[in-house]
Order: structure tokens, then sequence, then C-alpha cells
């Protein structure tokens, strides 16, 4: 869904990207559903309502643990991933597809440049996390 | 726990290569999982699966007065038991509380060993020792040994736990050594081992001689494998290696904890600490009448129960973690969460809970709230199991 070269990631593991109608679309990457494991609940951001990067818009919870899920830039929800309520496995499945937790618009492109790229972002985990 | 203080257990490395996650539990670096809990969970109940829990401490009790001896340190009748069995056991300190939950095997009158929670193996060992020491003073007869670095144990559970065991065992039972332990008694053929026996299993191809019980952690139909530490890895990857006899998946702690709560099985730091006494944690039937033991005198005292455990569901996704605060209808906190977990045999969370106010009647109590990071979650008070047909308690 999202086009191959335009994932960015954040230091918090949530990452946003561009489909091919370039519409943003925010997620968790799949690092960060490895390292939770069986997600069995996700507290959804509300469509319509504006963050600031680094602000707390949702909560993940897997079995062990609970996690909560941060806007990468300034962003506004545009919609929710509303299958996320009955499947929420989807993250664990398919973290930068069908499991990406909401479409929206960014509020200042300029927060992206700040984020890491793919390889930045694989680079960021093998060196704080090995 | 400080991670750099963690022990490997001799399956360490094979977990790794297996691409599990790793934790640090009990002093321990060990498996969480290592695909999916809820996979490894139900694969557990449907078919079976293998858990590394080397983890587990071991102490053995020999000598003439080891049967008086156990009988005092130990809350159930652990003496009257026969040679090959195991029983389920408290050890409470002085005051009524719960040092810990443990199992004793009985080798003869002289000759037990004790299979305690790994993070309690060195204060069980201590506070065994400071008793020891005591009887010693009288001039009994009794050693004791902490003989847990030594051994590996592999729980092998599940309805076709079987399919798997029995076809990889030579039939043969003897009198004598079995790998680290010697058998005084003739043990029963493993096939005929009733739930809490003991006996010795030879494992065909490795030639491989381990102490087997059928007892577990899961609620499911199951072995305990106590095996030389040096061949673990071996026994390990044979039963592996044969995982088609029985759909076996390795298991880690994750679903070791979701399969054992489900069960109803207290865990010691969350249902059990030495706060607690037997009466709050509902296990009065492991206390023997017939016999003094430790902490038996203070229990005299206590006419009321001080707290209660009650065992619950939510209607909600969230789940609740140990020491969330519960709440009545009006909203006025009335105890503290000891378990909560997702449940991936009925796919909503549950948990347990201790009430601690006295003007509570849990018999009474149906519908509470818990405050989950400041969301009131809404829970109905259930009778466990958890993983046979849950009942609520309008409908007992």
């Amino acid at each position: 869904m999202i086009k191959n070269g335009s994932f960015y990631f954040a230091k918090s593991h949530e990452w946003i990207g561009k489909d091919s109608n370039n519409k943003y679309h925010i997620g968790i990457s799949n690092f960060a559903q490895s390292e939770l494991g069986d997600v069995v609940y996700i507290s959804l951001p509300e469509a319509g309502k504006t963050y600031k990067k680094d602000g707390k818009i949702g909560e993940i919870e897997s079995v062990k643990s609970v996690s909560e899920i941060y806007a990468p830039v300034d962003l506004k929800i545009i919609s929710i991933n509303s299958k996320l309520n009955d499947t929420p496995e989807l993250v664990n499945q398919d973290p930068n597809g069908a499991g990406f937790i909401a479409e929206v618009e960014v509020l200042n492109t300029a927060d992206i440049s700040g984020l890491m790229d793919y390889n930045s972002y694989q680079t960021f985990i093998a060196s704080h996390h090995e | 726990m400080d991670t750099a203080e963690s022990k490997k257990t001799p399956l360490y490395d094979e977990h790794v290569k297996m691409g599990a996650k790793i934790v640090s539990f009990a002093g321990f670096f060990m498996p969480l999982y290592y695909k999916s809990i809820i996979e490894e969970h139900l694969n557990v109940r449907n078919n079976s699966g293998i858990f590394d829990i080397s983890h587990m401490g071991e102490i053995t009790i020999k000598g003439k007065d080891s049967s008086t001896f156990v009988d005092y340190v130990f809350t159930a009748d652990v003496s009257k038991i026969g040679q090959g069995e195991i029983v389920y056991s408290l050890i409470l300190n002085e005051k009524g509380g719960i040092i810990d939950d443990v199992t004793v095997f009985k080798f003869s009158e002289n000759e037990y060993m004790v299979v305690v929670n790994a993070a309690n193996t060195q204060k069980d060992f201590s506070w065994i020792h400071y008793i020891q020491t005591e009887f010693q003073k009288k001039g009994k007869d009794v050693t004791i040994e902490n003989i847990s670095d030594g051994i590996g144990l592999l729980s092998v559970q599940g309805p076709k736990s079987r399919d798997l065991v029995y076809p990889l065992i030579s039939g043969v039972v003897k009198i004598g050594k079995c790998g680290l332990f010697n058998f005084n008694f003739k043990p029963k053929q493993v096939r005929e081992l009733k739930h809490f026996e003991f006996s010795c299993a030879e494992f065909k191809d490795v030639n491989i001689e381990a102490l087997i019980s059928r007892s577990g952690y899961t609620g499911e139909f199951g072995f305990e494998i106590f095996v030389p530490a040096e061949k673990t890895v071996i026994l390990w990857n044979y039963l592996l290696k044969n995982s088609h006899l029985s759909n076996l998946l390795p298991v880690g702690l994750g679903a070791r904890d979701t399969l054992r709560f489900e069960a109803a099985l207290p865990l010691y730091g969350h249902e059990l600490d030495e706060t607690i006494n037997p009466y709050d944690a509902g296990l009065e039937k492991y206390l023997s009448d017939s016999k003094d033991f430790i902490g038996k005198e203070a229990l005299k005292n206590i006419k009321n129960k001080e707290k209660r455990l009650i065992f619950f569901k939510l209607s909600g996704k969230q789940i609740p973690r140990h020491s969330q605060r519960i709440l009545d209808e009006n909203l006025k906190p009335i105890g503290c969460i000891a378990s909560g977990t997702y449940s991936p045999s009925n796919k909503f969370p549950i948990g347990s809970a201790y009430i601690s106010d006295s003007c509570v009647n849990p018999s009474f109590l149906r519908n509470f709230f818990i405050d989950i990071r400041g969301n009131f979650e809404k829970a109905e008070v259930v009778l466990p199991p958890f993983h046979r047909n849950t009942k609520t308690i309008s409908s007992k």
C-alpha cells in the first residue's frame, strides 16, 4: 500500500508513509510489533483530532506488555483503521500494510526530514537493541 | 532483577538459535516466546508443548530424621505419601505468611526432593538450612543440598504429550541409579503413572536416564523431566526432533503464565507472598490437621480472612495488570489485582484480585471496576478455571 522507499521512522518506532494516492498513513514498525508479541488491544486516536509530534495518540497492548503510540510528526487524523478494533493481530501480521493505524494529514512536512529512512532505522535498531 | 546477574539455563543457546524473545526472569535469561504466546498457548491446550523450566530450584533432604523434618517445614502431610509420590505444599514463616509454594517428591522415609520457584531458591534454601541447623542441634540426622545447578528440567504438557513421551522411552524399570537420582524402590512403568507420581524414564536412541513425573503447571495432562544438566540439550533436541508424534512446539514463559492462570494455579509474587496467608489465598486444604508445622500456631489466631482472592473476567479489551486497584460500584477502592492477562482460550481479559476491604463480602460481589491507567473497566466475578467452561457466580 505504502510505496517502497517512502517509509520514514521515529525513534519511538512509528512509521509514516505515502501511498500511491499521495495520502499519508502511520503505523508501528515491524521491529516494534516483533518486540511486543501478540497484540490483543489497540486504543486508537480520534478521527479529526490533531496531535503534536511526539504526543501520545494511543496505546498498543500485547499479552505481556502495554506501550504508547506517539505521533511521528505534527498531524491530523483523517480516519482510523477500524479493522484493528476486532482484529488487532493485523499489526503483527502486516505492520506496514493492513495493520496501519490511521490515515493522516501532515501538518508540518518539514517534520518528516527529521525522521529516519529505512536504512537509518535499521542501523538505529541494531545499535540500540542488540 | 538486574539482568547483568542473570544466569543461563543449559538450553540458553538453543533458545537463541530458535529465535526466541529472551527476557530476564527470576535471575535467569529465559525464552518469553518463540513465535507467539497465543499460538504456543493454544498448541498446549490442543496438542502439546515443551518448556525449558530449568530455572526452577531443586533441594534434596536426606537422613534418618528426614520425615520428621519435612513434616515440620512443610504444611501438607508430606511423610504420609508413598515412595514415588509427590505432594503440593506451602512453606510458611512463623507468622503464617507464605515463603513459597513447592512440590515435594518422596524417594523414601530418609530421602525427599523439593522443587521450588526459581525466584525463591536461595531464600528457601536459607530458610530450610536454618531449620536444619536447629534440628542438628537437637541431635537429629538431616542433611540438605541445593542441587539446582546440576539439573535441567523440561516440561512436556498437553493432551497429546503422552504420544510423544511413551514411544520414546524403553519399558525397563529398575531399582537403583536413574540419572542423578537413586531409586531405592521399584518405580512404576511411566505409562502407569497417575497425576503426582514419578518414575525413571530411559530415553531410547539418546540413552539418557531421567526422573519423570506426571505433573505440570498448565491444567493439562503432562510430564516434567529432571535430566542431568549436561544432557539437557541432547534430550531437548531429541524430543523436538520427534515433534511430529504430538504436534509439539517449544513454549516460552509467556504462555506458561497464561496457561497456569487459566487453570487458576497460583504464581508466587502474584497470588502468593509473605504478606498473604493460606486462608487469604484459598489454599487451606494444603494445611495438615494432624501434625505441627512452622506457622501453624500463628494461623490459629487468624480468625477472619484479612484478604480474599477472587477471579474475574472483563467485557472490555484492556488487560488488567498486577497491582492495579479494584473499585466497587461507587468507585471506592476495595483491593488490588494479583494477576491479569489475556485468555487465549476465551479471547478476553481475565484476572485475579485480592479484596482487602473488610466491609466488602466477596460472596456477594458480582461486578466491580478496575482502574486500568485511568480507565474504569467493568469486571465480572467468575469461578475458575477459565479453560473449561467458565461459570459466572450467578450460574453456579
